[in-house]
């Protein structure tokens, strides 16, 4: 009788577990409605996409827009924009960020614990806050509607510091002494044990650059003019408003512009949560 | 034992001193030389731009002309903002945009993580669906949702109208002057759900069992756990979410930018998009900067007080 007790109680378990997945994978399949729907009408002519908003499979798939997104004299530009500002961001940041980074998680210096509130003091502040005084200093340094607007500003990045400070910490520091009793200095501690041991902080951080940059848009908005200097946001809002009513070639531009990021994500997701879980990275 | 140390004999103690603090003097030259990069555009393009908002905010730089006069004005563009009914119109839908959208966030966030906490089949690829929309392109979304709540034909008016609402009661979402402001609102908690979710879930991860086991063989309920254990173990995560989703739904303006640019009328004209218009539009630069100050102090009383609030629920 206990045996078939315990069982029937399994039974209302898995039936439990099996309700409960469906109502999470429903959640999930309502989360990304918008994409399936801007899928399904990037391949429609765009005649039909308010004439059968709800037929998400097409009769026939239309490729023409996609085509058009290609041959797009800006289009392909923006893309490539993108992608060379995080490929020049990305060292610079990576290089003086860990830097800094290792001298507060391991060396002594006086002022250290001032120095980090104050570094940690900016962070409450958003960047947008200060985009008026940024544009007017830019201005002067002869920034304004070059892609270095948006490259050296991100190189100081306080979010990273704090970061990949803490994850050095957690390096033990018995592997450290040895390589100093070894002679090592400190730029080749850093450069032969701690950074080597970040693997996955460093992974963290180039996903999380090129996500940004990728999605900025505040920053190429105020301070890039030229169209053919624009990023991949700007660029498609600009290419929203000249294809007005096209709706279905804007799908197209919007599909081509969420798929880097979106692809980037699902394969290194572990390396996403553990970084926003970790140390609270905000988007 | 002696050691020789600058010319001089010296004892063996003193030597190991002199050794010990000639290697920390190194270690804060090593320091310095590490720091002093990031240090340097650090405080041009962080700190500078801080004090600079600050200054520009008393002078009176509000014209087209460049090289113009910039005299000190004190607190006049301050008093000019607080006598501008359309300025004050845009913090107050700030608030309420914050209001609908911190509320919604923090709920559903917590409501997803304690789905997700549970053993799920398909976990994986729920998971995936729901973070989604974390990482897509701003503007890509404002695209898409456009289109998605078009009120003539898009997808959700028709749906709703096959489910058999007249077409007079079909809501206008993003074109209506009443609702765009929460639309927009939803719209960021869907497009920023994963961030929540992920803290909160880490957070719930993070409860010792053995509470809930001896909460259970004491007989208490789901509910009761809830209350009793969860809801308080979790409390400084919740905090810590609240005073960051505040502070960020006061600065936005992407979202805003990429799904109505301020319209229907002022309806969603938030003041980011305001202090945005009067600097860039009509180059008021002082008075957008003093605009941008308020902003800021107001981000402060609001966390001071939500801090000062702490201590009536958050559990240490």
């Amino acid at each position: 009788m206990g045996a078939h007790l315990i069982s029937s109680r399994r039974a209302r378990d898995t039936a439990v577990q099996a309700l409960l997945s469906l109502l999470v994978f429903a959640v999930g399949l309502f989360m990304i409605t918008p994409f399936v729907f801007m899928l399904s009408s990037a391949f429609k002519p765009n005649g039909l996409v308010f004439v059968e908003p709800l037929r998400i499979i097409p009769q026939h798939l239309f490729l023409d827009n996609f085509k058009r997104i290609f041959a797009d004299p800006l289009y392909p530009v923006w893309y490539w924009n993108s992608i060379r500002v995080t490929l020049i961001t990305l060292p610079l940041r990576a290089l003086l960020v860990s830097l800094a980074a290792y001298a507060f998680a391991r060396l002594r210096f006086r002022g250290k614990d001032f120095l980090f509130l104050v570094f940690m003091a900016t962070m409450m502040i958003t960047p947008e806050a200060t985009i008026i005084p940024r544009f007017l200093m830019y201005k002067a340094f002869r920034l304004v509607d070059t892609q270095w607007a948006i490259v050296i500003p991100a190189v100081f990045d306080v979010l990273f510091l704090f970061m990949l400070r803490q994850f050095f910490a957690t390096i033990p520091r018995e592997l450290s002494e040895a390589a100093f009793l070894d002679g090592y200095g400190h730029l080749r501690i850093y450069a032969r044990v701690v950074l080597p041991l970040s693997k996955p902080a460093m992974v963290t951080m180039v996903l999380f650059t090129f996500i940004w940059i990728w999605n900025d848009y505040v920053n190429p908005f105020v301070f890039i003019n030229s169209m053919n200097k624009q990023l991949i946001t700007t660029g498609l809002q600009f290419f929203q408003a000249r294809e007005g009513a096209n709706y279905a070639l804007q799908m197209a531009g919007a599909t081509f512009g969420v798929i880097p990021t979106i692809v980037l994500f699902t394969v290194t997701q572990r390396y996403f949560v553990q970084g926003v879980a970790t140390s609270g990275i905000k988007g | 034992m002696h050691a020789v140390h600058g010319g001089q004999v010296v004892p063996a103690v003193y030597a190991h001193a002199a050794r010990r603090s000639a290697a920390v003097a190194q270690e804060a030259r090593v320091a310095l030389a590490f720091i002093a990069p990031f240090f340097l555009g650090f405080f041009v393009f962080n700190l500078l731009p801080l004090l600079y908002s600050a200054y520009l905010s008393l002078v009176n730089f509000n014209s087209f002309s460049e090289a113009g006069p910039r005299d000190f004005i004190g607190l006049r563009n301050y008093l000019r903002a607080f006598a501008d009914r359309l300025a004050m119109a845009s913090y107050a839908r700030t608030f309420l945009f914050s209001l609908v959208y911190v509320v919604g966030i923090i709920v559903l966030g917590f409501v997803t993580a304690l789905l997700l906490d549970r053993r799920l089949f398909l976990r994986t690829a729920s998971r995936t669906m729901i973070y989604m929309p974390y990482v897509a392109n701003v503007i890509a979304i404002g695209i898409v949702w456009s289109i998605v709540l078009n009120p003539f034909g898009g997808p959700i008016n028709t749906l709703l109208k096959l489910l058999g609402i007249p077409e007079p009661a079909l809501p206008q979402w993003l074109t209506g002057v009443r609702s765009a402001l929460p639309t927009v609102a939803g719209i960021k908690v869907w497009q920023n759900l994963a961030f929540q979710t992920i803290v909160f879930l880490a957070a719930l991860q993070d409860v010792p069992r053995e509470l809930y086991e001896c909460a259970q063989i004491d007989g208490a309920g789901w509910w009761r756990r809830m209350v009793r254990i969860t809801l308080p173990m979790i409390s400084p995560t919740t905090f810590f979410l609240v005073v960051i989703t505040v502070i960020g739904s006061f600065n936005s303006f992407s979202i805003v930018k990429a799904l109505t640019d301020g319209g229907p009328g002022h309806s969603t004209r938030i003041i980011t998009v305001f202090i945005y218009e009067q600097a860039m539009r009509y180059s008021y630069y002082s008075y957008a900067n003093a605009l941008a100050c308020l902003l800021f102090v107001f981000i402060l009383i609001v966390t001071l007080i939500q801090w000062k609030a702490q201590k009536a629920w958050v559990h240490t």
